[in-house]
């Protein structure tokens, strides 16, 4: 019985909130297994904050639930303070506009 | 495998009158960047901008024409 949609919800939820950066991609920090979520770790390696990787590549209902609940069909999705802020396509415009770093320190000023 | 201009149709169709730029990134026909000049676009956020191109290229994205898009979005004064 493949977990219900009430539950991946409800985990996804959880992983939000507890990692202040949060990127579902395909594959792990160690061996990403997509250049999108590379990219995405690369992004996020130049600021020196603590980052987390969920791999949901072989996960299809929780990238289904992921989907609907951000209503983008594409993977990496990032979180940042439990916010969807797409990927490095929005993340490196928010870049361009200074936006990223006094982001980044309000979330990490709060732990 | 999508040509271009079916791609910048599928755009057009849901962003009547958008000009519509698109680079092949690897030669095999469905990875693209996407540029989007439109004035649909006035007063909506990076990501909703953005949303609105899934919607639109979402048939071949879900048949498999398109594998992966890098999107680029502005409305006319913004490329000024």
């Amino acid at each position: 019985m493949s977990d219900s949609i009430q539950t991946i919800e409800g985990t996804i939820k959880k992983e939000i909130q507890e990692n202040p950066i949060l990127i579902y991609g395909k594959g792990t920090k160690e061996a990403p297994r997509c250049g999108f979520t590379l990219e995405t770790i690369q992004f996020f390696e130049k600021y020196g904050h603590p980052y987390t990787v969920i791999d949901v590549l072989n996960d299809m209902p929780k990238r289904e639930v992921l989907s609907k609940m951000t209503n983008w069909p594409t993977l990496p999705k990032v979180f940042i303070g439990g916010e969807f802020y797409g990927d490095t396509d929005i993340l490196d415009e928010m870049e361009k506009k200074g936006e990223v770093k006094p982001l980044l320190d309000r979330v990490f000023q709060k732990k | 495998m999508i040509t271009e201009d079916v791609l910048i149709g599928y755009v057009r169709t849901a962003l009547p009158g958008a000009v519509v730029s698109v680079t092949d990134r690897t030669g095999t026909m469905d990875h693209f960047m996407i540029r989007v000049v439109s004035d649909h676009f006035k007063g909506k956020g990076l990501l909703d901008r953005h949303r609105l191109i899934y919607q639109a290229l979402n048939e071949p994205m879900k048949d498999g024409r398109i594998h992966a898009v890098e999107i680029k979005t502005l409305t006319r004064d913004e490329i000024k």
